[in-house]
């Protein structure tokens, strides 16, 4: 047997067997996390720290491979290099790329950045990828000892079983949920060329944040999704002044399955909910936003509902017709039903890694967190939030010319009383 | 420091502000952090495989080959290949060569179609020493083309009125109808009999059920309602 064939391989879970077939000529579905350390990087020290780390993680230290009937992860065989930043964030990952390693380890002055195909892991599983990369970089350039605390574990020890399941198959219902939604408005613009993509950071004081949303008996998720809410409502209400015209609101808000469920799967296991409001009703004030947007939460994240969402994707993935049809049959219907459905029923998505802890020891080395979620395969913003230290970064991508929403956005939070200082990558 | 033009708050590394566009000047910022992004780095986007494009010109050649082959083998001389390979040539143009661009427009490639149809007429013209039927040819091909052009182009620039656009086309085609079998009664001299009729009826109900369509907003929805997928 190969040296090839001896390395592991591993099934897509449910939600990442849509990723590889949804993609475009010059789209793909990827996602950034980075931090930014207190001193220039080291490369050589983090190739050195990235051989250690993809041993221990190998579902998501992977490649992309296509089998008869299904594609399937295979772990990369050596480390990728280090690559040098570009002027944007989340360049296009080709199918050639993917073929060879579908993530990437990107430097730029005193930042440690990694891109992830969707299929490898979600957002909580890249966080725990890019902790333990920094645990053995900061290891070996420092010569310290980082305890296993915070999502840090052992890189010297073999990869877990429970780290590597597909846990969607595990909480799977009986029943399932109805997919049936209405379509949500669609922003538009002048569109970037050469691909180039607008990174736009809001950084907010954490305390500033939490005091608001605490004032509105709220979560800082809930707040944040409200205020994106009532800048896309002005957003849409700038561009569409007749009322009866306008379309519906919608957010597409992640949810971590593994605060619901007892998993310690590193695969994406997240679901959504979606908040909407439909602006034809009348005028909206943030507070009756957050109302809408904290039942909806309440009612839809429970283990009941979640498992009856799931059972319907579980349940496709079962059907035999489905099974047994080849690999390029199957992606023209999953892409079919990608365009036509998946991404009409939100105007964006805001999703928010939550507050981000390091061990005392490592915290000192580390001056701050991104998380950037790529744009929408046919519209043109999404948006990434993560807490770290005393501040929020929203980090807002945009593929067209015009910072419209993210103007409205500034404006929302302004007259809530949070100020935010900005950053960009503007050309 | 502040924009001056919309306010907001600002790094001290921006050199425009990313919510108005508006440059930044602010002489007591000394502070020389560095850009969040490296500037003039921007990777080269590969837009289209040219192995693809390769390979449907190896599909064209393979037929031709062929051909020319079964042709000349025949009669070691070549007497029909010039038609087969006219209509490959048409064939490749109409289908394949949009394939090359970035974004084809199928407002220059449409009347492109016809003029290689025009050439391919002429030189079977050629061929059968002037024999052939061109005061048929012509006049539909040149309907045919302005038809498409004209949807074509209208529905690529205006962003509404796509029921118009097709109802139009519906009405024009009908009404087009009727003036082949006019054309083919003089080319041909076979008597006027009228068939055209029954498509031309067709098309123009047909025409007019969009135009009803789109001035009607309530009976669009209720089609809307029975006939979506």
């Amino acid at each position: 047997m190969s040296k090839t064939e001896k390395l592991r391989w591993a099934k897509l879970d449910n939600a990442a067997k849509i990723y590889p077939a949804a993609r475009r000529k010059n789209w793909s579905n990827v996602f950034r996390q980075s931090a930014t350390l207190t001193d220039a990087v080291d490369k050589e020290v983090l190739s050195s720290a990235l051989a250690v780390v993809v041993k221990r993680f190998p579902t998501i230290a992977s490649r992309l491979r296509k089998g008869a009937f299904w594609y399937y992860l295979q772990e990369v065989e050596s480390p990728p290099g280090i690559i040098d930043e570009y002027s944007y964030p989340l360049t296009f990952m080709s199918r050639k790329e993917m073929r060879k390693c579908a993530f990437r380890v990107i430097v730029y002055k005193n930042r440690i950045a990694v891109e992830f195909f969707h299929s490898l892991t979600d957002g909580t599983g890249a966080l725990v990828f890019l902790k333990n990369l920094l645990a053995e970089y900061l290891e070996q350039k420092y010569n310290i000892s980082v305890p296993l605390e915070n999502g840090i574990v052992d890189r010297r020890q073999k990869p877990v079983d429970e780290e590597t399941e597909d846990s969607f198959l595990k909480v799977a219902g009986e029943v399932s949920q109805s997919r049936k939604d209405s379509n949500a408005w669609r922003m538009s613009g002048e569109g970037e060329a050469q691909g180039f993509l607008n990174l736009t950071c809001f950084k907010l004081p954490v305390k500033d944040v939490i005091d608001k949303a605490h004032q509105y008996n709220t979560t800082l998720t809930v707040f944040l999704s409200a205020v994106m809410m009532k800048a896309l409502l002005n957003l849409q209400k700038e561009k569409t002044p007749s009322l009866k015209k306008q379309k519906r609101i919608k957010l597409l808000i992640p949810v971590n399955l593994r605060n619901l469920y007892p998993s310690k799967t590193l695969r994406n296991f997240a679901m959504f909910t979606i908040p909407e409001i439909d602006p034809r009703l009348g005028e909206y004030t943030l507070e009756e936003i957050i109302n809408v947007i904290y039942h909806k939460m309440g009612a839809e994240i429970t283990q009941k509902h979640m498992s009856s969402v799931i059972a319907a994707n579980v349940n496709d993935e079962k059907n035999l017709f489905l099974r047994v049809a080849p690999l390029p049959l199957k992606n023209l219907v999953m892409k079919t039903v990608f365009n036509s459905v998946g991404e009409k029923k939100s105007c964006l998505t805001l999703s928010n890694l939550g507050l981000v802890k390091f061990p005392e020891i490592m915290k000192k080395y580390i001056t701050r967190m991104d998380f950037i979620l790529g744009v929408q395969a046919a519209a043109p913003y999404n948006c990434g939030v993560v807490s770290f230290d005393d501040t929020v970064y929203v980090n807002f991508i945009r593929n067209i010319c015009q910072p419209e929403l993210e103007r409205h956005f500034y404006y929302v939070l302004k007259e809530t009383g949070i100020e935010a200082t900005l950053e960009s990558n503007r050309k | 420091m502040y924009c001056i033009n919309c306010g907001a708050k600002l790094e001290s590394t921006e050199k425009i502000c990313p919510l108005c566009d508006t440059k930044v000047h602010c002489p007591d910022v000394t502070e020389t952090k560095e850009p969040l992004y490296p500037a003039g780095r921007i990777p080269k986007l590969k837009h289209r495989s040219n192995t693809f494009n390769g390979a449907v010109i190896i599909m064209f050649l393979i037929p031709v080959a062929v051909s020319f082959l079964a042709d000349f083998h025949y009669d070691r001389n070549l007497s029909w290949f010039g038609y087969v390979l006219g209509a490959l040539i048409l064939g490749y143009i109409t289908f394949a060569l949009p394939l090359w661009f970035e974004k084809p427009n199928p407002v220059i490639f449409t009347p492109c179609a016809f003029a290689g149809v025009t050439v391919y007429l002429c030189y079977i013209n050629f061929i059968t020493s002037g024999d052939w039927f061109l005061t048929f040819a012509f006049p539909v091909t040149g309907g045919f083309c302005v038809i498409s052009t004209a949807v074509v182009t209208l529905m690529r620039y205006l962003k509404k009125g796509k029921l118009y656009i097709w109802g139009g086309a519906f009405a024009l085609t009908g009404a087009f109808v009727a003036l082949i079998e006019f054309l083919i009664s003089i080319t041909f001299r076979i008597s006027f009999t009228g068939w055209s009729l029954y498509p031309f009826a067709v098309l123009v109900l047909l025409g007019g059920l969009l135009f009803y369509l789109a001035i009607n907003k309530s009976a669009r929805e209720i089609m809307e309602r029975k006939l979506f997928f």
